[in-house]
């Protein structure tokens, strides 16, 4: 199963050049930081500042947050600092965490700016969770700040005498309305917001369809897909009976009677988890379709990419797509690279490259983290240090 | 027990939950004006009948939400007696099916069998959404525009918008480390809703929209336009709690956050 790639790296940049020098001095144990000056970009390459969560030793927030797994019976001590303007939590949707822990500002406590803090509870039950900053709730998520946990058992099975299978799929909805990222301060009323970009894993449209995103099976072998949504949408996912879906989980806790999903219903904030062993040799899509709750339009379909992985040939792959070294001072190489675009932490293109045989000439740029795009089609990131 | 005794006001009067105080309708327990409108119980499998007096100016139609039974028109000044049929245990809606009726907000919930001497503690939220504007339009006698988009700057739970919900005994849970207790919940609004608990699963023990869902332990509710559902919580940590709207839209006022579908669950230790 080392074909199936989980999909959730998804490039978005960050200005954290704040923390670019002590980058890669971080160690252990892992921390969470939220940003307010990300970006993410749309199917056409048009970026959306975004604010969001990401680990400190990245120096970057994305969107989605990074996935937090942890094991079933295990005591979590979540990390968190913010360095944005504004304060910001962790709430732990359906974790039922203690009061304390809740992440919410009046009943919990603030992470103001500056601050540090560490949630912990104990993940009692394993299974599809979310988080998601509860500050101004309704604009603090719908600008990105979320994240999928999931909660596994080492033996992978789903739960204490359920199924077992292969690989998770973590599969969460989200929306976004373009006019409130632009315009966060100049959002209100909040009432009237309504999403035009619809996302699995952050991603949507064409984007969905890149080889890295394409969910590989192998017959025989159940992918669990751990369907979240932090939508304002509702989501219908219409599973074709070509991938022999059994759904066994909701909300973190076994179903007392499984059933074949057809049409799916998620709602903002609901969870399930679907194991799927589809027919051999199946290349096909899961449309999921993204309603309004406000007036029953359908806004759009997004399709989930699911091929038997037999019928995947090995893509040219780019040496040394990373680029090196990487973080650099001076200049940063691509092998065999011929075109690039750059942008900086500010979703700014960067003009005037000095790009020559792959080489890119980074010397006297200012510190922080760039995207750069080769040839029209890999997005990859890099740091440039002192 | 006396149930089936009880009376339907339909009464019409100022709802001053909201800045713009409309003039709305209500189902009230007596001719006394109440914002709230009244939670009517009965016996479970057991048929009963209801008075209804209309208090108001316009005629309207009556009935018992469930797709089966017809509506009764109601005269102004008038009385008439319905039938209620032997229900099981749930929770129903009922209220005013004609346009002034429902959108000026006259619609409560049956709660059949669920009443039993106060062990499990009972609850209840009437959800709702409502658009300022559209209720303007239903009290100045004008059909509001089929054709204009409904933008929906209100959201209630027992006609309370936080955080008034948080001062009516029903809409804020507060129980001891413990107990169970149950949540008779019902959307009488245009549009779905979905109750997310913050510290703990409920179980869907009814619904009448989602019945394969009962049994489900959930931390996230979807509550159907035009759903009755009943919930049991099992207050295991002490603490405050929120549980709202996770269509985050709803969870303001007038475009405000905080507000709207959003109250708390005390657990006293
Ligand atoms: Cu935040
Ligand atoms: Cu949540």
């Amino acid at each position: 199963m080392s074909t199936v790639k989980h999909i959730f790296h998804i490039l978005v940049l960050s200005s954290a050049a704040w923390l670019a020098p002590s980058l890669y001095a971080q160690q252990q144990p892992p921390q969470l930081f939220s940003g307010m000056e990300g970006y993410t970009f749309l199917p056409g390459g048009t970026p959306v500042p975004i604010w969001g969560y990401g680990w400190v030793a990245d120096g970057f927030i994305t969107l989605p947050a990074p996935l937090l797994t942890y094991t079933q019976g295990e005591s979590v001590q979540l990390n968190f600092t913010n360095p944005s303007p504004e304060s910001h939590t962790i709430h732990l949707h359906g974790l039922d965490v203690d009061q304390a822990n809740d992440g919410v500002p009046g009943t919990s406590f603030s992470v103001t700016t500056g601050d540090d803090a560490t949630y912990s509870f104990d993940a009692d039950y394993p299974g599809t969770f979310l988080y998601h900053c509860h500050v101004t709730t309704t604009l603090h998520l719908t600008m990105g700040m979320y994240g999928m946990v999931l909660v596994t058992r080492p033996d992978f099975t789903l739960y204490e005498g359920g199924p077992t299978y292969a690989e998770d799929v973590p599969l969460l909805f989200s929306d976004l309305e373009v006019a409130t990222n632009l315009d966060p301060v100049g959002s209100y009323p909040f009432h009237d917001i309504r999403p035009d970009v619809f996302m699995i894993n952050g991603e949507s449209g064409s984007q969905l369809e890149a080889p890295g995103r394409i969910v590989h099976f192998e017959p025989g072998q159940p992918l669990a897909l751990r369907l979240g949504s932090m939508a304002y949408s509702r989501v219908v996912c219409q599973f074709p009976p070509e991938l022999n879906a059994t759904c066994y989980m909701s909300d973190g806790r076994p179903l007392p009677t499984l059933f074949e999903p057809n049409a799916l219903e998620i709602y903002p904030g609901e969870r399930f988890t679907v194991l799927i062993d589809p027919e051999p040799g199946w290349d096909g899509s899961l449309p999921c379709e993204f309603w309004s709750m406000v007036d029953e339009t359908l806004e759009s379909t997004e399709n989930i990419h699911i091929r038997d992985a037999a019928l995947t040939i090995e893509e040219p792959q780019f040496i040394g797509v990373k680029g090196y070294p990487n973080p650099t001072r001076e200049h940063i190489t691509w092998d065999d690279a011929r075109q690039i675009e750059v942008w900086n932490a500010y979703g700014k293109p960067v003009a005037d490259l000095r790009f020559e045989q792959g080489v890119l000439d980074v010397s006297g740029w200012p510190i922080g983290t760039y995207v750069a795009r080769i040839d029209g089609r890999r997005s990859v990131r890099f740091v440039v240090i002192e | 027990m006396t149930f089936g005794q009880d009376s339907l006001y339909i009464l019409r009067g100022t709802w001053n939950q909201l800045p713009e105080a409309p003039e709305v309708l209500r189902l009230n327990a007596s001719a006394d004006w109440s914002e709230q409108n009244h939670v009517f119980e009965r016996e479970a499998d057991i048929a009963s009948n209801l008075v209804i007096v209309n208090e108001d100016t316009t005629s309207h139609v009556w009935a018992l939400l469930m797709g089966e039974i017809e509506g009764i028109t109601i005269e102004p000044g008038d009385t008439a007696v319905v039938d209620l049929p032997a229900l099981p245990m749930g929770t129903y809606r009922l209220g005013l099916i004609d346009g002034e009726g429902s959108g000026l907000g006259a619609q409560s919930m049956l709660q059949v069998g669920l009443q039993s001497g106060g062990d499990p503690a009972l609850f209840h939220w009437n959800l709702c959404d409502w658009e300022a504007q559209q209720m303007t339009s239903w009290s100045s006698g004008s059909e509001p525009d089929p054709n204009a988009a409904y933008v929906p700057n209100y959201f209630s739970i027992n006609e309370q918008t936080y955080p008034t919900t948080l001062e009516d005994p029903n809409a804020l849970i507060s129980v001891a480390l413990g107990d169970t207790c149950w949540i008779a919940v019902a959307n009488h609004g245009q549009m779905d809703h979905v109750l997310h608990f913050h510290g703990f699963h409920v179980e869907v023990l009814t619904s009448n929209l989602q019945p394969t869902r009962i049994g489900w332990s959930k931390d996230t509710v979807p509550i159907k336009k035009g759903e009755g559902m009943t919930l049991q919580l099992v207050a295991n940590q002490a603490g405050i709690y929120p549980v709202h709207d996770h269509n985050l839209i709803a969870v303001t006022n007038a475009g405000f956050y905080p507000g709207g579908m959003l109250t708390q669950i005390i657990v006293d230790p």
